[in-house]
């Protein structure tokens, strides 16, 4: 197969239905933000949501729910659209302007991360990773699924270069090490399902510095 | 009977004129198609009848944010009511999704048909009913009780990798069907 850089159709139709975790649906969005194309089946998946709704039978609403909502109207709506979110980073991918970072941390030589806080499900939570040119992330294998889209620089795996917008998805089956080779450093946000293994004995060494 | 373009149409009354007759036939259609789905989708019946309300009173509040050129009032409403639902699973009110469909001119031109294709109701309806029954069925479970490809494997007894061949495949028809009827811009 050759190699995708995009997420899958189905990735893309769970997305649109409000069906991935909240981790994953903000690497997604970061992707969507940078590349316009995913959109298309994005916007197919919610028309798809729009003819499931129009044709779900429909279940009434409590006595009175109408004119409750009706004397509600003129009500003014809170005006948040200005609020800037404390802590957060106004220079990253609009989706990813809403949540407060946490500092970064060392991960290893020319690796560091930050947590983005908020968007969890179990073990699976959101972190920015900065890579320095011609580092690597220590080779790792994942305990569950793995999202990836770049937002600065690139990196190449032993399946080809990923760059700004490109989105790469890994699961339990795949050992990977992503080694940056732009001239500025790697800048990513992943989903991380559970916490990385690192194998080998290099792996045993680094585990204490590289609990992603 | 009301048809979904008629709904494109009550969304743009409120826009302009703050039209309550308008509001009143969205609700009276939408209301309860939304309360049905969320339950459908796995929430209580008293948070979907919440959820429902604060659907509808969204469509009231950003019915300017509305673009009939980029999709169908239902889809539109579809949006406002999944990205309720999520946020108020994170009890959190901030959006993971973003929050409207920005202005025109806002965002990048979009690359295809597809885009001036799905804002036609009736169409996109067309598009499934053109499905075999095992592609629709996979697409359509998507989209309840907040299943995972996994969960929907189960469920059917098919392999996960059917199962996200079928979602693909089914995506990719329902695709090039509607970009047809649209007049293959593209």
């Amino acid at each position: 197969m050759s190699l995708r850089r995009l997420p899958g159709e189905e990735r893309l139709l769970a997305y649109a239905a409000g069906t991935l975790s909240p981790p994953e649906a903000v690497v997604v969005a970061t992707h969507l933000a940078m590349r316009p194309q995913s959109r298309a089946w994005t916007a197919l998946g919610e028309a798809v949501g729009g003819a499931i709704l129009d044709k779900v039978d429909p279940l009434a609403l409590d006595a009175g729910a109408r004119d409750g909502l009706l004397a509600r109207l003129d009500t003014a709506a809170p005006d948040r659209t200005q609020e800037i979110v404390k802590g957060s980073d106004p220079t990253l991918p609009e989706p990813l302007r809403h949540f407060p970072l946490g500092p970064w941390r060392w991960r290893g030589p020319g690796v560091y991360s930050r947590d983005v806080l908020g968007p969890r499900d179990g073990d699976c939570r959101v972190i920015l990773l900065r890579i320095a040119p011609g580092q690597c992330t220590p080779i790792h294998t994942h305990g569950g699924v793995e999202l990836t889209c770049v937002i600065e620089g690139a990196y190449a795996t032993q399946d080809g270069v990923f760059e700004p917008g490109d989105f790469e998805e890994a699961d339990a089956s795949i050992t990977h090490q992503q080694r940056v080779v732009s001239p500025k450093p790697c800048l990513c946000v992943a989903a991380l399902d559970g916490q990385i293994q690192l194998p080998g004995r290099l792996g045993r060494w680094l585990a204490p510095f590289v609990r992603l | 009977m009301t048809t979904s373009r008629d709904f494109d149409g009550c969304v743009a009354r409120i826009a302009r004129d703050g039209d309550r007759e308008a509001f009143v036939l969205l609700f009276d259609h939408y209301a309860p198609r939304v309360k049905a789905l969320l339950v459908r989708t796995g929430s209580s019946p008293v948070a979907a009848e919440e959820l429902a309300q604060e659907t509808l009173l969204k469509v009231w509040r950003k019915a300017h944010l509305f673009d009939p050129s980029r999709a169908s009032a239902a889809a539109w409403i579809f949006t406002i009511a999944r990205n309720l639902r999520i946020d108020s699973l994170r009890r959190s009110d901030r959006a993971v999704y973003a929050e409207d469909q920005a202005p025109p001119g806002d965002d990048p031109p979009q690359p295809d048909a597809i885009l001036s294709g799905v804002q036609d109701g009736q169409r996109v309806r067309a598009a499934m009913a053109s499905l075999n029954p095992d592609q629709a069925q996979a697409i359509e479970m998507a989209f309840f009780h907040e299943q995972t490809h996994s969960q929907i494997s189960q469920t059917l007894g098919v392999p996960l990798g059917t199962i996200k061949a079928r979602i693909r495949f089914g995506m990719m028809k329902l695709r090039a069907f509607i970009e047809r009827e649209a007049g293959g811009l593209s």
